[in-house]
């Protein structure tokens, strides 16, 4: 065995953590990419180069629609091709399904299914595309893509906490801000992204995914009003049975091709009604036909595969026509390429984190001049988002000089990302700038080919700039996630390590606990099997769902076996070795039993209390029933737990053995707050319809400071006021004047001191946050807290049981895992939607993200760190002292056995979840719940590593600090007497 | 519970006078019983355990009851002290008794409470309570060391004990497991409780049956060597 001493072990522990948290964040930079998004909405001066110095627009942001519009008209200098646009998007409609597959056409179905469609493509009517959608094809996101041409981050959706409306640029606000009229009928998901957007709508709900008939038949319903209506500018046709039909029978189910012939007839009609009659006079109709994802065969989406990805995107009544069928069909493009077409198509600014660029055939009907100046916007545009990832871009970039000569210039680009970049776009805008120059001097002769050059130019500039951006968003750098994943693997091991040595040394000193143990007793493997479960269990996507069932289910395993070891001791009479057991002690072994009773009993009520995760939230549980039976017996309920907590405090000092004059004031400081947070609660239950009221958060605050001031007071000066009662141990060891027996006691007595002082502590602690929690915490949850605490206390009084022979760190973990499976029964759960925010604003008068992430970090994991509070009395009940009696005590030994496992288990166990669902989510990247699923998982599981931290991080510092007190006043007391004891101290 | 002061426990239970094919025949029957109440419960009241769980349980453990007590009485541990009668007798009355743990057990570890499950909840505990407590019941009557032995420290000593140690800790090792798939969301009926459960209870039973058929033919080989040292 290596000789680990105190020094070192806290040196490793603490190498291990910070190892932790670099493979950790490197990990999170390599799988969250932080895309720096431009915020706010292009307005005008997405018209002017982004090279030259910003000219001062505050005037015309405040512009009217009507202004706006024409302002935009204006200075783009691109006539308007349309005047409305039908967006039709047919959800999971594969465009293999329209075009074919590469240079085949579509199978002989699949051309019957949609004759009208393929006539229009076959007559140069329509001009299709395959618009590789990004993964996850999963409707939302995809959504999002083809009006804002961005593709989002994870991150920028989990900040968003509730709020699914797209706060980004888009061409839907766009058209918007000038006062564009937008009907909207088909899926409900529009609605959530667009609140207030639209004049009309009908929303479709895609929950009830066996019904192919109903949910298109809602939208086609409103198709011939809306189609004589003359009132919007934009309609939305979101239909979402061909994505059911393939959800029910794969991509070649029987009932693929009717609703095929019924989008068909969907596009006949508009075709028939709003584009083939040029004299309408509402203006040009422009119908879109896209779709936001393809399917599989057997109908699912969501990842990344050619099927999946394969959407489509047709355009109807263009004013050009299409020579012939093969060039109508067989385009490539990139579903984020159809917004900026768009945007373009119908005079708007093109959205500011747009990475699409503008599609080929589209604007065939623009001049030479026109179709140059909409890539120079485009170029502009996607220059200005390179620039927010490249800040140096700009630099050597001129502004815009027509007089000046640049042919000599051109030249071929290579290098770094911006030093291509910056060549690229000086090509092309001086080939645009010449062929202008060539223009206004009349000279046209070799145009043609400079027109193409320029174009070339363009191109090659657009399609580097966005495929470099689309893989800055999705593309993740496997050496820097293969890193962090390893550094964490290292620290894991690093970690079981030590908790091995703490162990072999704990074995060491106590070999009466320890004896007789080569084989595991069941508690013990069933922990180690407990852990095993739960990784294997979390790649699994509907078990992470419903991750509360785990915890519950192990918690109430690990007591029931603890139930079945208590019994081994129950009627010990009969075990020849523990004959003489009194009477006295089989009754508290019953009670000890019966305390294990009880902790199961409360967890059930907790878990009972919440029907948490995903599926399973509509059953009825204890919360709900409780709400409905109406706000007073609540507020009762709280009020009750409040005097609960406070009696439960004092009652502790009462017990509390070493009894000193600080313990009364310890005593009003508990009863002074739980008088504030009552006088809070019932104050903010009167007013609980007006939103933020003074008299409450001033109150709040009150709380706060006096909850700081005494848990600082009483921590700093609790071990100085404890009795040691060193000169009354010393007389009575004169008195006897004996040797052995005297120093005994002298021994023993600090000890005791150190333990009630940690006593002391750790019910300030529990008492305080409690407190704290029943302040913060929903009315409902006041229970759970209580049997959280009750059940902490409960097993406490187990484990004090003398004649158990469970192993410290098998203790550590049942209290990890009460946490977790309270942390679940507070009603949390692995969707970022249970976390409460407004619960984080208490107290906080004015807006500060900090402290209210603070204050919403205390209300989540509530119970995990009171369990780590309970931690430094766990350690007050353990008998040190026969650490104390044997020779190689010093200071770091004893600090070593009291802290050791309290603060290495839960690291362990920690780093042992992050770094497997680390993997897993490595694994998983490319599932389909990845997003919705593993990522708001992960997010959690980082948060509960920093819970970890800081709990530990009290734990030790708290019983660091008791330590040196204890010793320190030891060598006040005993200067010269007993110099071999203090130098072992 | 009445606690009888115990002799010398094991020496007793080796004595017991059962051969491996006695045990072996034994199991036989046991599993035959469950078969029977599985064909009865098939083919002539047409239920199943996933339509009519409550009903299906109730009707197995009708089937089942007398003939594990009755088997596991004829190997009662001390037949000179207490009469076959007595030793059903000590197995009816366990029944109700474990039924009570295993229920208790089950809703600490989660199972719903309601009226809809009462009575799920009822039969369920009274098949596991005679797969689990009924046979050391009629076998070991309130002999508290014999049950301490068995069940807390799970340190079988005879034929008789891997008989009625190993098909009980199946049983519940095997219902534990079987409540895994209940929270997902695979929408299936079995998922129901106590659907899964049973399966899980039964198949942990047999399997502890089979189990301890090995461990006795093992136990058996070894017993002359164990009596040599």
């Amino acid at each position: 065995m290596s000789y680990l001493t105190c020094t070192r072990l806290t040196t490793w522990t603490l190498a291990a953590v910070l190892l932790q948290i670099f493979g950790l964040s490197f990990f999170l930079y390599g799988f969250f990419p932080v895309k720096p998004a431009l915020s706010g909405v292009s307005g005008p001066e997405s018209y002017r180069s982004p090279m030259c110095e910003p000219v001062k627009d505050l005037e015309e942001k405040i512009l009217p629609p009507d202004r706006l519009r024409s302002l935009y008209k204006e200075m783009s200098g691109i006539p308007l091709s349309f005047d409305r646009l039908i967006l039709m998007v047919v959800d999971g409609l594969p465009a293999e399904f329209v075009l074919g597959k590469g240079d085949q056409p579509p199978t002989k179905v699949m051309l019957e299914a949609m004759p009208y469609t393929q006539s229009l493509l076959s007559s140069g009517m329509a001009v299709g595309y395959h618009a590789k959608a990004a993964p996850p094809t999963v409707t939302m996101p995809r959504l999002k893509a083809i009006v804002s041409g961005a593709i989002g981050g994870f991150l920028d959706v989990a900040f968003n906490f509730n709020t699914q409306a797209l706060l980004d640029d888009n061409i839907v606000g766009q058209f918007y801000n000038i006062s564009w009229k937008m009907v909207m009928h088909g899926d409900e998901t529009w609605l959530k992204l667009f609140p207030g957007f639209f004049t009309r709508h009908d929303g479709v709900s895609s929950f009830y995914v066996k019904d192919t008939i109903e949910v298109d038949h809602n939208v086609s319903r409103h198709l011939k009003t809306e189609l004589i209506a003359d009132d919007w500018n934009l309609l939305i046709l979101h239909y979402l049975g061909l994505d059911h039909v393939g959800h029910i029978g794969g991509r070649n189910s029987i009932l693929m091709s009717p609703k095929l012939k019924e989008m068909d007839e969907v596009v006949k009609m508009i075709h028939m009604n709003k584009i083939l009659p040029q004299d309408d006079p509402h203006g040009q109709t422009l119908l879109v036909l896209v779709s936001d994802h393809g399917m599989t065969g057997n109908g699912n989406h969501g990842g990344s595969s050619y099927d999946e990805t394969d959407s489509l995107a047709v355009f109807i009544g263009l004013r050009s026509k299409v020579p012939d069928y093969a060039s109508a069909t067989n385009n490539a493009a990139f579903q984020v390429d159809i917004a900026p077409t768009l945007a373009l198509l119908f005079g708007v600014p093109i959205p500011k984190n747009n990475i699409g660029v503008l599609i080929e055939g589209t604007f065939a009907s623009l001049t030479d001049d026109q179709w140059l100046r909409a890539l120079e916007l485009n170029s502009w545009q996607l220059l200005r988002l390179l620039q927010a990832q490249l800040p140096h871009l700009s630099q050597g970039l001129p502004c815009k000089d027509p007089t000046v000569e640049q042919y000599s210039q051109i030249s071929k680009c290579s290098g770094s990302a911006e030093l291509k970049f910056r060549c690229l776009i000086s090509n092309a805008a001086a080939l645009h700038d010449a062929w202008r120059l060539n223009g206004a001097r009349g000279f046209r002769n070799n145009s043609r080919d400079d027109f193409r050059g320029t174009v070339a130019a363009y191109y090659e500039f657009l399609r580097t700039a966005s495929e470099w951006l689309s893989r800055r968003a999705t593309d993740k750098p496997l050496d820097l996630l293969a890193f962090g994943v390893i550094t964490m693997f290292v620290s894991c091991l690093i970690l079981f390590w030590l908790c091995k040595e703490v162990y072999n040394k704990q074995k060491q000193c106590f070999p009466n606990l320890y004896r007789s143990n080569y084989t595991m007793h069941s508690d013990e493997s069933f922990v180690s099997i407990a852990i095993l479960i739960y990784i294997f269990s979390m790649g699994s996507s509907s078990i992470v769902e419903e991750e509360q069932y785990i915890w519950h289910f192990m918690t109430s395993t690990l007591y029931l076996i603890f139930f079945r070891r208590s019994i081994q001791s129950l009627p010990a009479g009969q075990t020849p070795n523990l004959l003489n057991v009194s009477n006295g002690q089989k009754c508290s072994n019953y009670s000890h039993t019966c305390s294990i009773i009880f902790v199961l009993i409360c967890g059930r009520v907790l878990r009972g209390w919440h029907q948490g995760g995903v599926n399973w939230t509509h059953l009825p549980d204890i919360s709900k029933w409780l709400e409905q039976a109406g706000l007073h017996s609540i507020i009762y309920i709280q009020i009750a737990s409040v005097v609960l907590v406070i009696s439960l405090g004092s009652w502790a000092l009462y017990l509390l053995r070493p009894k000193s004059a600080f313990v009364p004031v310890v005593h009003i400081s508990f009863v002074i707050s739980g008088i504030l947070v009552l006088l809070h609660n019932i104050e903010h239950q009167e007013h609980t319809l007006i939103t933020s009221n003074y008299s409450t958060t001033s109150i709040a605050q009150i709380i706060y400071a006096t909850i700081s001031m005494s848990v600082i007071t009483i921590v700093i000066a609790s071990p100085w006021l404890m009795p040691i009662s060193l000169y009354k141990t010393r007389s009575t060891s004169r008195f006897h004047l004996m040797s052995s027996h005297s120093i005994d006691i002298h021994k023993r007595t600090p000890e005791l001191g150190l333990r009630g002082a940690a006593y002391l502590i750790g019910w300030t602690y529990i008492v305080f946050w409690c407190l704290i929690q029943l302040l913060l915490q929903k009315p409902i949850n006041a229970v759970p807290i209580i049997l959280v605490l009750l059940q902490i206390l409960a097993s406490m009084y187990y484990f004090s049981m003398p004649e158990l022979h469970h192993k410290q760190w098998v203790e550590v973990a049942a209290f990890y895992f009460l946490g977790m499976a309270g942390h679940f029964g507070l009603g949390n759960s692995n969707t970022l939607a249970t976390i409460d925010v407004a619960g984080a604003f208490i107290g906080v008068s004015s807006h500060s993200t900090l402290l209210a992430g603070i204050i919403m970090f205390v209300i989540t994991y509530a119970s995990p760190l009171l369990i780590f509070l309970s931690m430094v009395m766990l350690i007050s009940m353990k008998d040190t002292s026969y650490i104390l009696d044997s020779q190689n005590a010093e200071m770091g030994h004893l600090l070593q056995m009291m802290i050791g496992f309290p603060c290495l288990v839960p690291l362990c166990l920690n780093s042992i979840m992050l770094t497997t669902f680390t993997i897993i989510l490595l694994l998983m990247r490319n599932h389909l719940f990845v997003w919705s699923v593993f990522s708001p998982k992960y997010l959690y599981v980082c948060a509960t590593t920093v819970s970890v931290y800081v709990g530990v991080s009290v734990v030790a510092v708290t019983a660091v600090y008791l330590c040196n007190v204890f010793v320190f006043r030891e060598r006040m007391f005993n200067p010269k007497g007993n110099n071999r004891q203090t130098n072992q101290w | 519970m009445e606690k009888t002061t115990a002799e010398a426990s094991s020496d007793q239970n080796v004595s017991v006078p059962v051969s491996i094919w006695e045990a072996f025949r034994l199991h036989l029957i046991c599993g035959l019983g469950l078969a029977v109440a599985f064909w009865v419960a098939h083919n002539i009241y047409s239920i199943d355990l996933i339509s009519n769980p409550d009903q299906t349980l109730f009707l197995i453990w009708v089937i089942e009851t007398p003939i594990i007590i009755g088997v596991y009485s004829i190997s009662r541990w001390n037949p000179k002290q207490c009469s076959f009668l007595k030793a059903v007798g000590h197995g009816l009355l366990g029944i109700p008794a474990g039924a009570f743990l295993n229920a208790f057990g089950a809703i600490v570890l989660g199972a719903p409470i309601g009226f809809l499950y009462i009575k799920r909840t009822i039969s369920w505990s009274l098949l596991m309570s005679l797969f689990t407590f009924a046979p050391a019941a009629s076998v070991f009557g309130s002999s508290w060391n014999n049950w301490q032995r068995l069940f807390v420290y799970a340190k079988p000593a005879g034929i008789v004990d891997y008989m009625i140690c190993l098909p009980a800790h199946g049983t519940v090792i095997g219902a534990w497991l079987g409540a895994w798939p209940m929270p997902l969301d695979w929408e299936r009926p079995w998922q129901e409780w106590p659907i899964s459960v049973s399966y899980g209870a039964i198949a942990g039973y047999i399997i502890g049956m089979v189990a301890s058929l090995g461990f006795i033919f093992m136990f058996d080989r070894r017993r002359p060597h164990v009596k040599g040292d």
